[in-house]
């Protein structure tokens, strides 16, 4: 995992002096801390209302498409065909909202790599489809993760150059399609609970940051952390998901290549950057804003604008990002470079106000 | 920046320096990221082949051919390298060996290679590898039965460990008999750059293999075959400290633990087996840019600072860890040389706690599985820093080469031989001085 800083402009030392000054004024834990403003409501909120609420409709998401699956198999049409492949957007929807946020179970179990992994392995998945194995949930839940989850899906579901006809799936096909969707309705609600204060409730990491989470010892560590997830998904979508393909003018490096889902992907990405700073997902609350506009305002709307041109950018490349790689690269290029703005402005402004706390 | 503290909060003069763990290289960051950042100082194009080298970690392999990410097995244990090191830290002890973890067996048969190095069993390699393509049979698959021992401090205070054992199941073909096998998980992979430049002779000078000084510690270098110099030289990574650059070590993981082809090991891992289905037409199948920016990345990782260095239960730690004899082999100061190429590891002053020699752990601890000039009881000194980041990292505490061991504690615990002196002292402890010790641990 990355991150660009170019750190010329702010010195190790400097750094250092920063965290120094933190630490050396950091009272013993013996001692009463003195009045220290506290985050905790805005961590709080980030992880109950935004990522705890992600998840849980990531999940949803997940159980529609499955029992979209289940009506395409059952009747074969071109129509079930496009509801199952729309389902597979929505569910897409919540997942790419959460990678502003990839620390804590989606990682640890990994979960992530069984649910996201690409490039699809088609040689593998070819040789599962032409033997004999009885296509279980169970058995699709053992292979590896290129061989399972969203892009296995959208590969099934788009077919490889994405004019699959509805007439064109093999029983394998289905029996397969049914599995792996069942599969990433499983992981996602195991993702999901993990989260949830009613199952195992990592979300009280968040919540008791500072006070008795044994992984967020500091307000300031989990303030760390939101900030560090929001960098990395602005960092992955500026110079990989973008860069990789215009670059090398290279599709097998686009992600949701069979679908045409990259900007859409994109998009949710930055909203995944929005909904924690601004700690609004369903509902309102205090996010990583209301922290850096204690120091500056002025910053602190700025990120919004740079989120909300960054958003308005995507969106403004015509037609699919496969066609605009080599067709329209200066609107790709506008794309990235504002999200690369994003990522400046959290690197180089925000982290440092989080780190001076 | 001015703030004003109390003097007697002012960090102590060898706590200041010891917060640069990393030397320059150090970063301020104590979120789950704190493994995953390219050192503070590095710019231009380091910077920028540090960051080729971050994508090359993340590449998933497919089986060939394919248009991206060709290569992987036949065999293999897993697709990634951030699969086995996840957010570059340390891989959790797994609770089915035979998903994609990041814990694999090496095995070997009695007797060494031309350079002295363990001799490959006859059909399976020096690996064992329990996945593969689709179509290809695996070699075989992981078993382990646990047993469980209760070790008590000398206040009385139980504490049970659980001893794995490893065993193999559906080989592919029949297991020779007389196998040793040894376990290994995926350990963090930053701060390796650093390591790597540390004079050879400031480590040699640490041994005593003799034990002349007659004080039960008597570490000794590991010398191991480079193959791309095609000499001996001083062992440097991998729980045996079998590998002597960084570049081998990552050059073997392509090969071994992925199946990935490349310029330094181009023969794949199940070459001249009956279960080898790759018909190699593309080899190698990384290129030498691919392994030289992985590898570059695993050396210019940042090293995260320690935490709370100046609370007083992690000062009493500190000079516990001094007292009771840890520091012994986990040395805390070393300076590292020039490092060519890359100025930003050159000549720092660095807190890794480690000896990078091997010690006698004890037949508790033993492998039985001797490697080069480790015995089957030896093991080389981890380093200790950033061990209290573990658990934000990765979501577990799980530690020592396999990762038996649930805690520091049970770690600790598990320091036999040329260390029972030091975990008998830490046995003797009270619970508050116990505390202090793991306190300090987990500032690292």
């Amino acid at each position: 995992m990355k991150t660009q800083l170019n750190w010329r402009n702010t010195t190790a030392i400097g750094l250092g002096l920063m965290a120094m000054t933190f630490t050396s004024c950091k009272k013993d834990s013996t001692e009463t801390p003195t009045a220290k403003k506290s985050y905790s409501a805005n961590i709080s909120n980030i992880g109950t209302n935004v990522i705890t609420q992600t998840y849980k409709e990531l999940a949803s998401k997940s159980a529609i498409l499955y029992s979209e699956v289940v009506k395409l198999k059952d009747n074969q049409t071109a129509s079930n065909l496009d509801i199952a492949r729309g389902a597979w957007r929505d569910t897409r929807v919540p997942w790419e909202k959460s990678e502003g946020f990839l620390f804590g179970p989606v990682d640890t179990k990994g979960i992530d790599p069984a649910i996201d992994s690409w490039p699809v392995n088609k040689i593998d998945l070819d040789a599962v489809l032409a033997g004999s194995d009885a296509l279980t949930e169970s058995f699709i839940d053992a292979l590896a993760g290129e061989l399972k989850g969203f892009h296995t899906i959208e590969y099934l579901l788009w077919g490889g150059t994405g004019n699959k006809q509805v007439g064109d799936f093999t029983a394998r096909e289905f029996e397969y399609l049914l599995s792996v969707t069942e599969n990433l309705k499983n992981k996602t609600k195991i993702l999901a609970d993990s989260w949830d204060p009613a199952g195992e409730n990592f979300v009280k990491n968040l919540t008791e940051a500072g006070t008795s989470s044994s992984i967020y010892l500091t307000e300031k560590s989990a303030l760390q952390e939101l900030v560090q997830g929001m960098i990395g998904i602005a960092d992955e979508v500026a110079n990989g998901k973008i860069n990789d393909p215009l670059s090398q003018q290279d599709l097998s490096k686009e992600e949701s290549q069979f679908s045409h889902n990259s900007k859409n992907d994109f998009a949710n990405n930055v909203r995944s950057i929005s909904n924690v700073y601004n700690g609004k997902f369903n509902v309102n609350g205090l996010g990583i804003y209301d922290v850096v506009k204690e120091s500056d305002q002025n910053l602190a709307d700025r990120l919004n604008d740079e989120i909300n041109a960054a958003i308005t950018a995507i969106d403004n490349i015509p037609g699919t990002f496969s066609d605009a790689v080599f067709n329209n690269q200066a609107a790709v290029n506008e794309a990235k470079d504002k999200i690369t703005v994003i990522q400046t402005t959290l690197e180089s402004e925000i982290l440092p106000i989080i780190n001076n706390l | 920046m001015t703030t004003s503290c109390n003097t007697k909060e002012e960090i102590k003069p060898q706590s200041r320096s010891r917060l640069y763990a990393g030397g320059e290289t150090t970063i301020f960051e104590e979120s789950s990221f704190a493994f995953s950042s390219p050192a503070s100082n590095l710019t231009g194009d380091n910077l920028a082949q540090h960051l080729d080298g971050d994508a090359a970690f993340e590449q998933v392999f497919v089986t060939p051919p394919a248009p991206l990410n060709q290569g992987l097995g036949s065999i293999y244990n897993n697709s990634s390298c951030i699969a086995c090191h996840p957010k570059d830290g340390r891989a959790p002890h797994p609770t089915e060996l035979n998903d994609f973890t990041g814990l694999f067996l090496r095995g070997s048969i009695v007797g060494t290679d031309a350079h002295g190095g363990p001799l490959p069993i006859p059909g399976f390699g020096d690996q064992i590898q329990q996945n593969s393509v689709i179509g290809t049979k695996p070699e075989a698959d992981f078993a382990v039965v646990y047993t469980e021992t209760v070790v008590t401090f000398d206040d009385g205070t139980p504490v049970t460990l659980r001893k794995p054992v490893y065993y193999l199941k559906n080989t592919y073909i029949p297991l020779p008999s007389q196998v040793m096998l040894s376990p290994r998980v995926g350990p963090p992979v930053f701060g390796l750059g650093l390591l790597e430049a540390i004079p050879e002779e400031s480590i040699v000078a640490l041994a005593d293999e003799q034990d002349s000084d007659r004080d039960g510690i008597s570490g000794k270098p590991n010398y191991v075959w480079n193959h791309e110099e095609a000499t001996m030289q001083l062992g440097r990574f991998g729980w045996k400290g079998i590998n002597p650059t960084v570049l081998q070590q990552c050059a073997g993981a392509y090969n071994n633990d992925m199946g990935i082809t490349n310029p330094y090991f181009p023969v794949e891992n199940s070459f001249g087996q009956t279960n080898n289905s790759d018909p190699n037409p593309n080899d190698p199948e990384l290129d030498q840019q691919s392994l030289d920016d992985a590898t570059f990345y695993c050396r210019t990782l940042a090293v995260p600072a320690p935490r709370n260095v100046n609370n007083e239960e992690v000062l009493i730690g500190e000079k516990l860890f001094e007292t009771i004899g840890c520091a012994k082999c986990h040395v805390p100061k070393h300076e590292t040389g020039v490092f060519p190429g890359i100025p930003e590891i050159s000549n720092q002053t660095i807190y890794p706690y480690t000896d990078m020699l091997l010690h006698d752990m004890g037949f508790g601890l033993a492998d039985d599985r001797p490697s080069f000039s480790a015995n089957g009881q030896e093991w080389k000194t981890r380093p200790l820093w950033g061990i209290g980041l573990t658990e934000v990292v990765g979501g577990h505490t799980h530690f020592l080469h396999d990762g038996r061991a649930r805690n520091l504690t049970e770690a600790i615990l598990w320091h036999g031989g040329e260390a029972a002196k030091s975990t008998s002292n830490f046995k003797s402890l009270d619970a508050k001085n116990r505390a202090a010790v793991i306190a300090f641990l987990n500032s690292l």
